[in-house]
């Protein structure tokens, strides 16, 4: 089993600006910014499952990502 | 899609996504590249095997976003954990034996200067504490004392850490670690204060934890290095692992550490000269910025 983030679409607030997980994942490539819907997705593959981008949107009072077993 | 950069035309059906990606949508030649181009446009680095949630990872990140030059760019990295990320990033870099970044540099540096007289050539140190300070110490400060036109980037994680934790010249005073277990009986050595007295035109001590701070301070010292004069950057990234931090606490421990008073308070120093020089770079971007928005109006 392998922890690796989710976002959920209707919590996150990328449309409105916010870049916190893009900004601070410790990975590169890794959390996208899909700009047809303006929100965050993450790349699994290269997800370690560090839980930094939880960290920071929690912080911010979004709560949008969550850890998942894979 | 730039000039310099391109695949030829023959190998584009065998080439994995990843290096078309950097092709496509990576930032080569972008004049305003920096860290919001992250989400959108392929950065420079691939899958390294760090630790999940080194704060080495993420200075990386911002470090790779920002250079100005990628494309005209030669990195130098050294032994310790740094080295597993060289590998993965799309700007030539050469590995130098442990302590010898500097020296390597100094060479490098030169003969491009030789080989391309007409190019913008940029040379980039990146290494670790125990490569900047103690092995390599005598190559840091030689490159300094001659003036070499190239920045020094210091990962300071204050121990060994691809070793397993030992004593290195930037850990702080009394500091226990797996493989040194008495505790550290001397001070942090002061290498900002001697990067300054030793020829620096421009020194920087920071975290990690603002991109947009690692991007105006990378940026800085690379066109001060190009333009005036050796630079150096001591950046923190703490070793997460050896510190008995989890792997989503490497923020929280840069942001403690540049607290006002605590050892890593954004600090810089600049030379007359250089300062001279940023003033100019400002001056011309606002005449730029002027006469944009008089052909507009
Ligand atoms: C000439 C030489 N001496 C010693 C070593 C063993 N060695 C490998 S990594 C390392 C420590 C690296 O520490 P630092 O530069 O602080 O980088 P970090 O791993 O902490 O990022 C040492 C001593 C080596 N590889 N080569
Ligand atoms: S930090 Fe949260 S709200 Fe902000 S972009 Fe990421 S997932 Fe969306
Ligand atoms: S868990 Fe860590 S590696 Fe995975 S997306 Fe979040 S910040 Fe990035
Ligand atoms: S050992 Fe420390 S510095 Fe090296 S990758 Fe792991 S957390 Fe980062
Ligand atoms: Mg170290």
């Amino acid at each position: 089993m392998y922890n690796v983030a989710e976002v959920n679409a209707e919590e996150c607030v990328a449309q409105k600006g916010c870049r916190l997980c893009i900004m601070y994942c410790p990975e590169a490539n890794c959390i996208q910014l899909d700009t047809s819907k303006m929100k965050a997705v993450i790349v699994e593959s290269r997800c370690k499952g560090c839980e930094l981008c939880v960290v920071v949107c929690d912080a911010a009072k979004h709560q949008a990502i969550k850890m998942v077993a894979r | 899609m730039g000039k310099k950069i391109q695949i030829n035309k023959e190998f584009v059906d065998i080439m994995p996504q990843d290096y078309l990606d950097l092709v496509e949508t990576g930032t080569y030649e972008s004049p305003n590249r920096g860290w919001k181009d992250f989400g959108t446009a392929t950065e420079l680095i691939a899958e390294h095997s760090l630790c999940a949630g080194c704060p080495e990872s993420i200075a990386f990140r911002h470090i790779m976003a920002s250079i100005p030059n990628p494309e005209d760019t030669v990195m130098v990295g050294s032994t310790g954990c740094t080295s597993l990320v060289f590998p993965m990033i799309a700007v030539h870099n050469i590995h130098s034996l442990f302590g010898n970044q500097n020296a390597i540099a100094t060479g490098l540096k030169r003969a491009l200067a030789l080989r391309f007289p007409d190019r913008v050539k940029d040379v980039i140190v990146l290494a670790g504490d125990g490569a900047t300070v103690d092995i390599g110490l005598d190559m840091t400060l030689q490159s300094w004392f001659r003036k070499e036109r190239f920045t020094t980037i210091c990962f300071d994680n204050e121990l060994y850490a691809n070793t397993g934790g030992q004593e290195s010249g930037l850990m702080q005073k009394g500091f226990l670690a797996k493989m040194a277990p008495v505790g550290k009986k001397f001070e942090k050595v002061r290498l900002p204060e001697i990067a300054r007295e030793s020829g620096c035109d421009y020194v920087a001590v920071m975290t990690a934890s603002k991109p947009s701070l690692v991007e105006k301070v990378i940026k800085q010292a690379v066109l001060i290095a190009r333009e005036i004069g050796p630079t150096y950057i001591q950046i923190y990234t703490p070793c997460i692992l050896e510190i008995g931090k989890q792997s989503m606490e490497g923020l929280q421990e840069m942001r403690t550490s540049e607290a006002p008073g605590e050892r890593f308070k954004f600090r810089e120093f600049i030379s007359p000269e250089a300062q001279s020089f940023l003033d100019g770079l400002a001056e011309k971007k606002k005449a730029e910025k002027l006469a944009a928005s008089e052909a507009t109006s």
